[in-house]
């Protein structure tokens, strides 16, 4: 665990050696803040409730369409392209400490920016401003479905960057992939398919984070993330030592 | 220390590796020495256990690296071919994490690093970003993470390429120092390089070893030896009154010396060089390995010969390199390099030969030495395999791409 714990703590503070970590933050928070007051049916003031539902609805896709590409697309792809990966496998690491450094570390500043957008209900509803009663535990529950989702998110974008050598591959793959999950429940009553339709609502973001944003915690839910995030990180792992045998 | 047991290497079709093997044993420095696409950075990258060897064993400080390659790595310091470093890091923060990576304690670490900053020269940059720094100070920092555990082996990938001179030369005293308690494998085209530094070199070429031993052992054996006999033309024993039984009365003309010099045996290629018209002076050629100065040395004696200079020259180690290697030159940064007929002709032959290198290095001598200056200041990534399988497969028609 300590060269995991070396891997992670160097991918993450390496983000904020650069403008990076800084404009991802700054620049997440303020769309954030123009969908969630804004865009959503008229804004939050329209909805007339106390309530973080629509921070909810629109943070997954803020993090799948610029976050996650943006932080993951450098992970492995960089690494390789500049040859840096060598120098770091061959000091005494595994194959699988790489890649579950490298989850962490990335995860880490995903999870910093989640933990950043919670300024969001402590100043309207507890202080400085109290705009009313608000349910802390369906809030509670949500940032649990993000944490969730952003974890399979990096997870998906760690491993498209280990299986190229190009950022911008990387970033777009990583993108397209997302956008896939992310839409795909809304293209299930498309399908006449009683199958097809089943499939691409279990297999829909959207889908699964909408239960966490009403207050719901299902075991499904969990499951379906958990794997997610194991089977990438896993396939990331056999893409790392394929090198070995190429 | 390091020992490499018939190590084979494919990629698909393309045979990087042919069943490499050597040792290097506790404090040598050796040169490992080929063309770009020989097999050097395959090795050391299996060395390394960054990748795996299709066949063969290998073994490093007692350890397997198909087996044991965690401890492989503990006891290795490796410098890959472009010293790529995070550039975002500082130099400390660089070699503090490989350190932490690598287990040292902080007190450790410290301590480590007086020696380091003086080895490497290094104490001015240690606050800097490593991206703002000059190749060479980049590479004196990638030689400082290979120490800063202090390894009792070194792996080395060509420290010196993208370097200006003083700065090769500067790592070169580098790794003098550091090489006097430790096993180094030095991979480098440069032979000035492993001259300056290595007592022992390894040749290989198109994936196999062409030559293993101390450098002179490898200037002799591999080549032929240049013989440089002059003898006084004016006088014998004989004129000055030291007559011995057999000698001649007369001064020899020059088609009497070579005639003479030509019955020696293993001797070939005579050439008589400009002198005053006070001596013949001629130059031929010995057979690898064999030496006839004591046979000189008599034939003079029973001839009555003044015998004015005697010089035995082994090829300089370019030469070795070059013939050696010849063939692999035509990997001309990928790019196909027109082949004469001729060329064809001594490239299959090459083909056929390689078996018995030695035997045929008379006849390489230094036809494609040109071809071959272009091959060897080369930097190819020996990691494009792909470029070079598709190269090495076209390589029998001898046609451009």
């Amino acid at each position: 665990m300590r060269t995991v714990w070396n891997i992670a703590k160097r991918e993450f503070t390496s983000n904020f050696l650069s403008p990076l970590a800084y404009v991802v933050i700054c620049l997440s928070l303020v769309l954030l803040g123009i969908f969630f007051f804004m865009v959503w049916g008229g804004g939050f003031w329209q909805a007339d409730r106390a309530t973080m539902a629509q921070m909810f609805q629109w943070m997954p896709r803020g993090l799948a369409f610029v976050v996650v590409p943006v932080v993951t697309m450098r992970l492995l792809a960089e690494e390789k392209r500049s040859g840096t990966l060598e120098m770091l496998i061959t000091l005494p690491v595994k194959d699988h400490e790489v890649i579950l450094g490298k989850f962490l570390g990335a995860w880490g500043l995903v999870l910093v920016l989640i933990a950043a957008t919670a300024l969001f209900p402590i100043f309207m509803f507890w202080w400085p401003w109290n705009l009313g009663a608000l349910d802390w535990r369906t809030v509670g529950s949500g940032y649990l479905g993000l944490v969730l989702f952003s974890a399979a998110a990096v997870s998906i974008g760690l491993l498209l960057s280990a299986l190229t050598e190009s950022q911008v591959i990387a970033f777009f793959l990583t993108w397209a992939t997302l956008l896939v999950f992310t839409f795909w429940g809304l293209a299930a009553d498309t399908f006449s398919n009683q199958v097809m339709r089943d499939v691409a609502a279990y297999v829909s973001f959207d889908a699964r984070l909408a239960p966490f944003a009403r207050g719901m915690i299902n075991t499904r839910d969990l499951v379906f993330f958990v794997s997610i995030c194991f089977g990438c990180l896993m396939t990331s792992f056999w893409a790392l030592e394929r090198r070995k045998w190429a | 220390m390091i020992e490499a047991s018939s190590l084979s290497k494919r990629y698909g079709a393309f045979r990087a590796l042919d069943k490499v093997s050597f040792e290097v044993h506790r404090g040598e420095v050796v040169g490992f020495l080929g063309p770009n696409g020989a097999g050097k950075s395959t090795t050391m990258r299996i060395l390394t256990c960054f990748i795996s060897a299709t066949g063969g064993t290998a073994r490093v400080h007692g350890h397997d690296v198909f087996d044991e390659p965690l401890e492989v790595r503990k006891k290795i310091g490796y410098l890959p071919q472009r010293a790529s470093l995070y550039g975002e890091m500082s130099v400390w923060e660089y070699l503090s994490f490989v350190a932490d990576m690598r287990g040292l304690d902080r007190s450790v670490f410290k301590k480590r690093m007086r020696d380091i900053v003086e080895v490497c020269g290094i104490n001015q940059v240690l606050g800097k970003d490593i991206r703002t720094l000059s190749h060479g100070y980049r590479q004196r920092v990638g030689l400082g993470q290979a120490l800063v555990h202090n390894p009792p082996i070194l792996i080395l990938d060509e420290p010196t390429s993208d370097l200006d001179p003083n700065e090769k030369a500067e790592v070169i005293r580098y790794i003098k120092e550091i090489g006097k308690e430790r096993t180094i494998l030095l991979s480098t085209h440069n032979l000035s390089e492993v001259e300056a530094a290595c007592p022992r070199a390894i040749i290989v070429s198109k994936g196999r070893v062409v030559a293993d031993g101390p450098l002179d052992e490898i200037r002799t054996k591999s080549g032929r030896v240049r013989y440089v006999v002059t003898i006084d033309e004016k006088r014998t024993f004989d004129r000055d009154g030291t007559y011995r039984k057999g000698a001649s009365k007369t001064a020899p003309t020059a088609q009497e010396v070579q005639d003479a010099l030509a019955q020696l045996s293993g001797v070939s290629h005579f050439k008589e060089l400009p002198t005053d018209d006070r001596a013949h002076s001629f130059e031929f050629a010995g057979s690898p390995g064999s030496d006839v100065r004591h046979e000189i040395f008599q034939l003079c004696v029973q001839k009555g010969w003044y015998l004015l200079e005697l010089r035995r020259e082994a090829r300089s180690l370019e030469d070795v390199f070059k013939s050696l290697t010849k063939g692999d030159e035509r990997l001309d940064r990928g790019r196909r390099v027109e082949i004469e007929p001729d060329d064809e002709v001594a490239a299959s032959e090459d083909e056929d030969e390689e078996a018995d290198e030695d035997a045929d290095e008379g006849d390489a001598d230094e036809g494609d030495e040109n071809e071959s200056d272009e091959g060897d200041e080369g930097d190819a990534d020996e990691g494009d395999a792909d470029e070079e399988a598709s190269e090495k497969d076209e390589k029998p028609s001898g046609k451009k791409a």
